[in-house]
């Protein structure tokens, strides 16, 4: 008979370790359109089963044509923010002018790049108009993989939202009515509804989304309204008319 | 040989992270516990009585998980019940806890639990038996047992003497379980007491404001601490 | 114990055990049994007891079902495993049933908790029913939490739950001895939308269920803080939006003509009013 008597966790050896990632939960939206662009999330930020604030934007003005949203783990989101914000800002003082929206992607690519060995945990979507434009979304991975899209949903309820997207601005799995065809780009008040129903409908079955949404639509230089007016409280970020046009617009969302 | 971490919480278990006491005197015994049952940080009872009647003029004091001596106790009472409709004489202190004892003995890789049986019989009058986790059975003329109880054992060893009244007895387990509860995060709430004699069981209850109180800081703080608080919530508008 | 088959023992099957752990082992993912991350409440007031909880059942951070009932019997609250809930207190009911009959007295709710008590700890707490019971028997109202490894615990309110202590702080301000029926209602309903508010795993509405020694009323839904709102869009596809690869028709409806071999159908008619008279 063995005197040696092991206890369990002397079998098993465990190491602790500090985490230094959150989940903060909450989910972004972003759908471009011929001269416009929405981007979208909700203000509710969690960490477990407890709501650490019902309003925490997750969605940033960059510029007047450009538009940030970040989900995932919130401090990193927000450091990583403000280090964009600082870097499009030393490009103004360079240059005299904001800098193009395709080249904000990629010096977001390089951002989290850099980061590659201890990454940013947050999942970005970026939404504006383009030099010629055109309405883009930019969608990115931690580690700064990136690709231009239509629309594209991130963050906790990506999964509810993303199949929805692709069957209602992709037409996936739906054969147009003989004799008509799927139209390429969505109206803005179209695109607008979709963004919104996304988020009712991700607070109805996903406990990490709710409380409220903020939308930012963007308009290309010299588009009209057009498609804006029917929505009531859409507050105007841009001080004129000229240039690209930055709108905000706020929808409550269920609290429990 | 493999042996199970015995004295390991299962996950979501709740626990008597507890302050328990007994102490005997000349014509009885005076058991007190505290009276917090926690699961992990959270408090579940905060006015929870673990002072447990097993039979007329025997009672014990549960420390550990808050199922399996409930269990234990629940099955003691059970043999103690039958043991005095068998023999038509309530049974012995010693008796019950060699109860306990045999079940906290034979099924110690399944329990946690560390029990004080107490109380008054024909045979020996008043007697008090520590049963520790994992079994084992020690008559003492007073015990403590919990998490708290370490925090008291020099104080009980210092006042401790023989041949106390049930005032004095009653004032040193007060006094033993107020300095437990105040050094101890898993003890806490208030006290709850009972005298055992021949002649019956009596019930105490100190809330939880009303606490044997000792050296607060007075000296180092202040003799008005209200005051000095004051000045501190000043000075933070001011900042 | 007897059973009603010779072949096959009573209680739990554990005949997959060997089987799931070798699956296990090989790294396939264990089925989660839906969990009811959840806010219940007892409250003990004048004239007996009244039950609360919320209605959300979630699987993971996904809402399973946004009207679930939690007051799994009219004395029972259920938190934790959502089928082991059930079970237990369904067994335990139709055991309380039996031992009322064959003492034929009624059934008392130390006797409820007794036995809840002793089958969670013969399980050691891998049956996870976390469970509030309250009721009024001919000793008077009790009320009762029980924790899944088989403590108990007797209190004149109590929560549980991932919502009890948000449920808890407003028990612990507002709670008095001997409130009113409406107030307790009031304080429950309170208590219950404070875990529906500050709890991810519970939400949707209020059931409150009140136990006083005459009766027992069910308020299904007494609060509906979250109504669903109505959408921007309707989602109607039009017909032909799903594609098929080939079609089938069948006919179900069988046509049948009628030939009368004797005489004609005027004929059969009067022979059967002719029946009838008969």
């Amino acid at each position: 008979m063995s005197h040696y008597t092991r206890t369990q966790s002397q079998q098993h050896p465990t190491q602790r370790q500090f985490n230094p990632y959150t989940e903060n939960g909450g989910t972004i939206l972003a759908i471009a359109g011929a001269d416009f662009s929405v981007i979208a999330g909700d203000t509710r930020q969690s960490e477990g089963y407890s709501i650490q604030t019902r309003y925490a934007p997750k969605v940033f003005k960059l510029t007047d044509k450009a538009v940030l949203a970040v989900n995932g783990f919130a401090a990193d989101g927000n450091m990583f923010v403000k280090k964009v914000k600082q870097r499009l800002e030393w490009y103004r003082h360079a240059h005299s002018k904001d800098m193009p929206l395709r080249s904000i992607a990629r010096l977001i690519q390089t951002m989290l790049y850099a980061q590659r060995f201890f990454p940013y945990y947050v999942y970005n979507i970026l939404g504006g108009i383009e030099e010629d434009g055109t309405g883009a979304v930019y969608s990115f991975d931690p580690v700064g993989s990136y690709e231009r899209e239509a629309c594209r949903a991130a963050g906790s309820a990506q999964s509810l939202v993303q199949p929805f997207l692709d069957n209602q601005i992709y037409f996936k799995n739906q054969t147009p009515v003989l004799g008509t065809s799927h139209p390429t780009h969505l109206p803005l008040r179209h695109v607008v509804q979709l963004v919104i129903d996304s988020f009712t409908s991700a607070t109805e079955r996903h406990i990490e989304v709710g409380d409220g949404v903020e939308l930012y639509i963007i308009l290309a230089r010299g588009r009209g309204t057009q498609g804006l007016d029917s929505f009531k409280d859409v507050q105007e970020l841009t001080p004129h008319a000229e240039g690209e046009r930055l709108f905000v617009l706020r929808r409550e969302l269920k609290k429990d | 040989m493999n042996t199970v971490d015995m004295q390991q919480l299962k996950a979501g278990e709740v626990n008597l992270g507890t302050s328990i006491m007994a102490v005997q005197f000349d014509k009885g015994v005076v058991i007190g516990a505290d009276s917090r049952t926690t699961t992990g940080s959270y408090i579940a009872n905060r006015v929870t009585d673990k002072l447990t009647h097993v039979h007329d003029r025997v009672y014990c004091c549960r420390s550990g998980s808050a199922a399996d001596t409930q269990a234990v106790a629940d099955i003691v009472h059970y043999y103690l019940q039958m043991y005095s409709q068998q023999y038509g004489a309530p049974p012995s202190v010693h008796t019950a806890a060699t109860l306990f004892e045999k079940l906290c003995y034979e099924n110690k890789d399944q329990l946690l639990a560390g029990i004080i049986v107490a109380g008054w019989d024909r045979e020996v009058g008043p007697s008090v038996y520590n049963i520790p986790v994992g079994g084992g059975l020690f008559r003492q003329p007073w015990a403590i047992g919990g998490s708290g109880s370490t925090y008291v054992y020099g104080y009980c060893d210092a006042t401790y003497q023989e041949g106390w009244g049930k005032d004095e007895t009653v004032n040193f387990v007060k006094n033993t379980l107020a300095l437990a509860m105040s050094r101890d995060g898993s003890s806490g709430g208030v006290i709850r007491l009972a005298v055992i004699t021949e002649d019956g069981v009596e019930r105490l209850f100190i809330p939880g404001n009303e606490l044997p109180r000792f050296w607060e800081g007075k000296e180092v703080l202040g003799q008005d601490m209200n005051k000095t608080f004051t000045h501190l919530a000043q000075m933070e508008i001011e900042a | 114990m007897d059973s009603s088959n010779i072949y096959k023992k009573s209680g739990f099957d554990f005949s997959n055990q060997i089987r799931n752990n070798f699956l296990a082992a090989k790294g396939v993912p264990v089925p989660k049994a839906t969990s009811t991350g959840t806010t219940i409440v007892g409250c003990l007031f004048k004239d007996g007891i009244v039950l609360g909880a919320d209605t959300r059942a979630t699987a993971g951070e996904i809402i399973a079902d946004k009207n679930c009932e939690k007051v799994v019997n009219p004395s029972c609250c259920g938190a934790g495993t959502a089928a082991d809930t059930e079970f237990t207190t369904a067994l335990i009911s139709s055991n309380l049933e039996l031992h009322s009959l064959s003492t034929g007295r009624k059934p008392r709710v130390v006797t409820a908790m007794t036995m809840l008590k002793q089958m969670l700890f013969q399980y050691q707490g891998h049956i996870g029913a976390a469970l509030v019971l309250g009721g009024v028997d001919v000793t008077g109202p009790h009320l009762f939490t029980i924790h899944p490894h088989g403590s108990t615990d007797k209190l004149p309110y109590v929560t549980m739950g991932s919502g009890s202590l948000a449920a808890m702080a407003v028990f612990e301000a507002g709670w008095k001895a001997g409130m009113e029926r409406q107030e307790a209602i009031d304080l429950v309903s309170a208590a219950i939308s404070a875990g529906i508010f500050n709890d991810l795993g519970s939400g949707s509405n209020v059931d409150v269920c009140v136990i006083t020694k005459e009766r027992t009323d069910m308020l299904r839904n007494y609060i509906k803080p979250n109504e669903r709102v109505t959408k921007e869009r309707h989602y109607k596809f039009t017909r032909g939006t799903t594609a098929y690869q080939s079609e089938n028709i069948r006919k179900y409806i069988v046509d049948e003509s009628i030939t009368y071999l004797t005489g004609s159908a005027t004929t059969a008619t009067t022979a059967e009013e002719a029946m009838d008279v008969s």
